[in-house]
C-alpha cells in the first residue's frame, strides 16, 4: 500500500478457479510425503485420542451421572429413589416451634420478661411431662412461677391445631434445646392425656397442674 | 501461465450478479454498525453517569443495552455475513448469483424487522434473554427475511459449475443452515411454547454459544481459508486434514454452550458437558491453526502489505484467543473468578468482534471493488482503519481482561463492599468506552470509503478499479 | 467433502444431536420439577408469588435488570457468594419453577439479586433504591453507580395536611421539593412487591451434598 493518498485495489495471488482445483487434488490425493512433518498425521490423531481420553475421565467423575438433582460436580448421586432427609423429632419440633411458639417464646427460648415465660433452663419445661401436654393440648391461664420469675398471662390452646406427633415433637425439641436436658415425648403419651382428658376444653391454671404428676 | 480471458469474464459477470444485493446488504450492515455502536458507548457511558439518559424509560440501561447488542449483532453481523456469504459462495460455486431482487427485498424486511425489533426494546417489550431480547412479534418476519436471503447461498451451490468444493464453501453451508434453525428453537422454546423454569437458561446458553460458535466463527474461518491463499497465492498447508477440522470443529461447538452455566442453578451435568466440549474443541483449533498458520508461515512480511490480510491476522488471532478464553473459562478454578466479570463479555467479544468483524472488514476491502468495479478513494482512511480497529481490539481484550480478573477477585472477597468494587470498575468502564469510541472512528473511516466507492453519485470520481488478472496458483509441492 | 447433500445432513445432525443432547435431556428432567412437600409441615415449597409479584417479575424482564444482576446463588467453594451473605445456600433448580421467565443473568455490575427479599425487607428501602440510588443513609449510598427509575414514580402536587401514603421519603439532597410529592405507580409497587418475595429460605433435600466424591481421586487438573 502505497504512502500517498492514491486509491487503493488489493490484488489477488490466484484465480478462483485454480485454487478450486489446486484444494480438491490436495484433498483427494493426499501427497506421499505431507508437507512438513511427516509424522504430522500420527501427531493430530494422538492429540484427538488424549483430548477424548482426558475429556471421558472428566466427564465420568462430574458429570454426578447426569442426575437432574445433582448441582454439585463433587457430589456423588444417592442410590435408589429420591433423597429423602431423615428427620428427627427435635428437628420436626423445631419446624413447630418456629411457626407457632416462636412468636412468644422467642428463639432464644427467653420469652419476654415480664410477659411470656421462659423455656430455656425452664423447670417446667424440663419437669413431668404430663403437665405440659396439658399445656399445649389446652392452654394456661393465671399466675404461673418459672425460674424464679412470675409470670400472668394466658396461652392458647393448640389442642385442635397440632396432631398428637407434633404435640410429641415439639415438647421434645423444648425439652433438647439450649442446653435444656429432659427425656423425650411419645406421640403415645400425647394420645394417652387427650383421653384422659375427654373433650376438656377449659385451659388449666399452674396450681391445677402443680396437682398433676410430680 | 494466465487464465484465458474468458474466465477472468465470466468472473466479472459472477461479481457483477452479487452488486446490489451485497452493496444493500453492506451498506445497511454498515448503518448498523454505526448505529450499534453509537448505542453501545451511550450504554457504556451510563456506566460511569447513571444518570445519563436514565429519566426517559425507552433509555434506562438494561433496554439500552440490549437495543445495542441486537443492533450489532443483527444489523451489523446478519447483513455482513449474509453479503459475504453470498459473495464468496457465487464465487466458488463459480456461478452467478440468481435472484438478487429477491434478496434485496428480504434485506428491506430485515432490517425493517430489526427495526420494529429494537423499537420493541426501547418501548418495554424486552424478554431480557440474552441475544433474543426482541419482543415476539418480529420472530417470523426475521426468520422468513433470513430464509429468503441464506437460501441463494445453498441454491448457488447447488447450481454450481465446478465439481470441486472448497473449505469455505462447507463452512458457509453450515453457517446457513445452522442459524435458522438454532434461531427457531429458541424462539419456540422460549416463547413459544415456553419450557419451565431453569431450562430456560440452558436454551439460552445454547443459543448464544451456537450463535456466536456457529454462525459468526465460520464465516470468519471461511474468510480466512478463501483469503489467505487467494491473497498469498499459495495454498492452505496441510489441506487435507481441513475437512476433519471442520466436523470436529462443528460437533464439539455444538455442545458448548453448557460452560456458560458453571455453577448456576442447572444440573452439574449440563456445565460438565459444556466445559468437555470446549476442552475437546482444541484439535480442531490446533488443525485450523496448521492450515492457517502453516500457510502463512515465512509470508508474514507479504500478508503485512495486504490490507485484507491485516485484517485477516487479527481475525485468525481472535479465534485463538477465543477458544483459550473458551477454554479457560471451561476450568472451575478459572470460572469462579472470571464468572459474570468483564471477562466472559470479553471473550463473546472477541468472537464476535475480533474475530467476525475484522474478518469481514478484511473481506469487504477486498470484495468491494471487484463488486463495484472501483477503486478505494482514501488509502489513509483505510490506515486510520486498521490503526483504530487493531489498537482498540487489543487494548479491549488485555484492559477488560485485567479488569475482569481483578473484579472477579474482589466480587469472591467478601470483605471488600460492592460500592468499593463498582468504584474500581468505574476507570475500566471509561475505559471501556474510549476503546469503543476509538472503535467507531475506524468504522467511520470505513463508512466514508464505503460511500465513495458504492454510491452511484459519490463515486463518479472514485478510479476504476484495476484488478489484474491473477495467475493460476501454483500446484502442490511434493 | 464434495457432496451437497452429505454436508446438509452432516450439518443437521450436528445440531440434531446437540439439541437431544443439551436441550431435550434437560427438559425432559427438568419439566415435571414440582413443589416440594415438607414433610413436617406438611407444606409446599417453594411458595408461588403472588399476583403483585408476578407483574413485578414482568417489569424486571422488560427493564432488563438482568443485564447487570444475577439471580444465583453459587456453592459454598465456589466464589464467594455465601460468604457475601447472598444466600444461605446454592440456588437449585426448584426454587425458579415459581417464576415464568427465568433470567438468571450473566454478568454482576450489580449485586446477586437472588435473595434481596431476604437482606431487604422493607418496601420503602427499595423504593428510595429505586428512585435515587445515589441518595446517601448514613454517609453510604443506597446503590451505587445504578441508574435511577425515577420514571417509574409519578411526581405531583401533594394535598396539604393529606400526603399520600405511598409517598416516597427521600433523603437530604435528594428530597421532593416543597409542595410536592413522590408515589410509586403500579409498576414500580409490582417491581417492589417482587423484589420483596425474592427469597430462597427453603432446605430441600438437593440442596445440600450429602456426600461428596473422595477428594482423594477426585480433584482433576479441571
Amino acid at each position: 500500500m502505497s504512502d500517498d493518498h492514491s486509491s487503493f485495489v488489493e490484488q489477488s495471488g490466484a484465480s478462483d478457479d485454480s485454487l478450486q482445483q489446486v484444494h480438491a487434488r490436495l484433498q483427494e490425493n493426499k501427497p506421499e510425503k505431507p508437507q512438513g512433518y511427516a509424522a504430522f498425521p500420527l501427531v493430530i490423531l494422538g492429540v484427538m485420542c488424549s483430548l477424548i481420553f482426558f475429556s471421558s475421565i472428566y466427564l465420568a467423575h462430574y458429570s454426578a451421572h447426569f442426575d437432574p438433582q445433582i448441582f454439585n460436580e463433587h457430589q456423588e448421586p444417592s442410590k435408589g429413589g429420591p433423597v429423602v432427609p431423615v428427620l428427627t423429632q427435635p428437628m420436626r419440633g423445631k419446624k413447630v416451634f418456629n411457626q407457632i411458639c416462636i412468636t412468644c417464646h422467642q428463639a432464644t427460648g427467653q420469652g419476654v420478661p415480664g410477659t411470656y415465660p421462659p423455656l430455656a433452663g425452664s423447670e417446667w419445661a424440663q419437669g413431668d411431662e404430663q403437665r405440659i401436654i396439658r399445656i399445649v393440648i389446652d392452654g394456661l391461664h393465671g399466675p404461673i412461677h418459672v425460674e424464679n420469675k412470675d409470670f400472668n398471662n394466658a396461652m392458647t390452646a393448640l389442642g385442635t391445631t397440632l396432631r398428637d406427633e407434633q404435640i410429641a415433637d415439639v415438647l421434645t425439641y423444648v425439652r433438647q434445646e439450649w442446653g435444656n436436658k429432659a427425656p423425650p415425648v411419645d406421640a403415645e403419651t400425647v394420645t394417652k392425656i387427650r383421653a384422659e382428658l375427654g373433650g376438656r376444653t377449659e385451659s388449666f391454671t399452674s396450681e391445677e397442674l402443680l396437682k398433676i404428676g410430680k | 501461465m494466465n487464465p484465458p480471458d474468458n474466465q477472468r469474464t465470466e468472473q466479472l459477470d459472477i461479481d457483477a450478479s452479487t452488486r446490489w444485493p451485497v452493496l444493500l446488504l453492506f451498506g445497511s450492515a454498515l448503518s448498523w454498525l454505526l448505529v450499534g455502536g453509537l448505542l453501545e458507548i451511550f450504554a457504556s457511558i451510563q456506566f460511569n453517569v447513571p444518570a445519563f439518559l436514565s429519566e426517559c424509560a425507552w433509555f434506562t440501561h438494561g433496554r439500552l443495552s440490549a437495543a445495542a447488542e441486537s443492533a450489532l449483532v443483527y444489523g451489523w453481523g446478519m447483513n455482513a455475513g449474509l453479503a459475504f456469504a453470498l459473495w464468496l459462495m457465487a464465487r466458488l460455486s463459480l456461478s452467478t448469483l440468481r435472484s438478487g431482487g429477491w434478496i434485496m427485498v428480504a434485506a428491506v424486511f430485515w432490517n425493517s424487522a430489526l427495526t420494529l425489533g429494537l423499537l420493541g426494546i426501547f418501548g418495554g417489550a424486552n424478554t431480557s434473554f440474552e441475544l433474543l431480547e426482541m419482543p415476539r412479534f418480529v420472530t417470523l418476519l426475521l426468520l422468513g427475511s433470513y430464509l429468503l436471503m441464506a437460501v441463494w447461498i445453498i441454491t448457488t451451490f447447488s447450481i454450481r459449475n465446478t465439481e470441486n468444493v472448497f473449505a469455505s464453501q462447507w463452512y458457509l453451508l453450515g453457517a446457513a443452515l445452522w442459524f435458522p434453525w438454532m434461531y427457531f428453537v429458541a424462539r419456540t422454546m422460549l416463547f413459544t411454547a415456553p419450557v419451565h423454569g431453569v431450562v430456560q437458561p440452558i436454551v439460552d446458553a445454547w443459543y448464544v454459544n451456537g450463535l456466536y460458535g456457529l454462525w459468526f466463527t465460520p464465516l470468519a474461518l471461511a474468510a480466512a481459508y478463501y483469503l489467505i491463499p487467494k491473497i498469498l497465492g499459495q495454498p492452505i498447508y496441510d489441506y487435507y486434514i481441513a475437512p476433519i477440522a471442520f466436523w470436529w470443529f462443528a460437533i464439539t461447538t455444538a455442545f458448548a454452550g453448557g460452560a456458560r452455566l458453571m455453577g448456576g442453578p442447572v444440573p452439574a451435568w449440563v456445565s460438565t458437558i459444556g466445559s468437555v466440549a470446549n476442552f475437546l474443541v482444541l484439535a480442531a483449533v490446533i488443525m485450523i491453526g496448521v492450515n492457517l498458520l502453516g500457510t502463512l508461515a515465512g509470508r508474514v512480511g507479504a500478508a503485512q502489505k495486504s490490507v485484507t490480510l491485516r485484517f485477516i491476522l487479527l481475525s485468525v488471532a481472535a479465534f485463538f484467543v477465543a477458544a483459550l478464553l473458551n477454554l479457560l473459562l471451561a476450568f472451575r478454578g478459572f470460572a469462579q473468578t472470571a464468572q459474570f466479570t468483564f471477562i466472559p463479555v470479553v471473550r463473546d467479544w472477541t468472537i464476535f468482534y475480533a474475530c467476525f468483524s475484522t474478518a469481514m472488514f478484511g473481506a469487504a476491502y477486498f470484495l468491494l471493488p471487484r463488486v463495484t468495479g472501483k477503486a478505494w478513494r482514501y488509502s489513509s482512511l483505510i490506515r486510520i482503519h486498521y490503526g483504530a480497529t487493531a489498537l482498540g481490539t487489543i487494548g479491549l481484550v488485555a484492559g477488560l481482561g485485567w479488569a475482569g480478573w481483578h473484579q472477579g477477585q474482589m466480587l469472591n472477597d467478601a470483605s471488600v463492599s460492592f460500592d468499593a468494587i463498582v468504584n474500581t470498575l468505574a476507570p475500566w468502564h471509561a475505559f471501556h468506552t474510549g476503546a469503543l469510541i476509538l472503535l467507531a472512528f475506524g468504522h467511520l473511516a470505513f463508512a466514508i470509503n464505503f460511500v465513495f466507492i458504492a454510491c452511484p453519485v459519490n463515486s463518479r470520481r472514485t478510479p476504476a478499479a484495476v484488478i489484474q488478472a491473477p495467475p493460476a496458483m501454483e500446484g502442490a509441492k511434493a | 467433502m464434495r457432496n451437497g447433500l452429505a454436508i446438509f445432513c452432516g450439518a443437521f445432525l450436528v445440531l440434531a444431536l446437540s439439541w437431544a443432547g443439551v436441550l431435550l435431556t434437560a427438559h425432559r428432567q427438568l419439566t415435571g420439577l414440582a413443589q416440594y412437600k415438607d414433610p413436617a409441615e406438611d407444606t409446599l415449597f417453594p411458595e408461588p408469588l403472588n399476583g403483585l409479584a408476578d407483574q413485578g417479575r414482568a417489569v424486571y424482564q422488560d427493564l432488563g435488570c438482568a443485564s447487570c444482576h444475577t439471580q444465583q446463588v453459587r456453592r459454598e467453594g465456589l466464589g464467594g457468594d455465601i460468604a457475601r451473605k447472598w444466600g444461605d445456600r446454592q440456588s437449585v433448580a426448584r426454587d425458579y419453577i415459581r417464576e415464568k421467565t427465568v433470567l438468571i443473568g450473566t454478568t454482576r455490575f450489580g449485586p446477586d439479586l437472588r435473595n434481596v427479599g431476604k437482606r431487604i425487607p422493607e418496601a420503602d428501602y427499595f423504593y428510595k433504591l429505586l428512585c435515587a440510588p445515589e441518595a446517601t443513609v448514613g454517609g453510604v449510598a443506597l446503590a451505587h453507580g445504578m441508574p435511577s427509575f425515577r420514571f417509574l414514580f409519578d411526581l405531583h402536587p401533594a394535598i396539604a395536611g393529606q400526603p399520600s401514603v405511598d409517598a416516597v421519603k427521600l433523603p437530604g439532597a435528594s428530597a421532593v421539593p416543597a409542595g410536592y410529592e413522590l408515589v410509586p405507580t403500579l409498576r414500580a409497587k409490582a417491581l417492589v412487591a417482587y423484589l420483596m418475595d425474592l427469597k430462597d429460605t427453603y432446605e430441600y433435600p438437593e440442596a445440600h451434598p450429602f456426600s461428596e466424591s473422595a477428594k482423594g481421586e477426585g480433584e482433576h487438573a479441571k
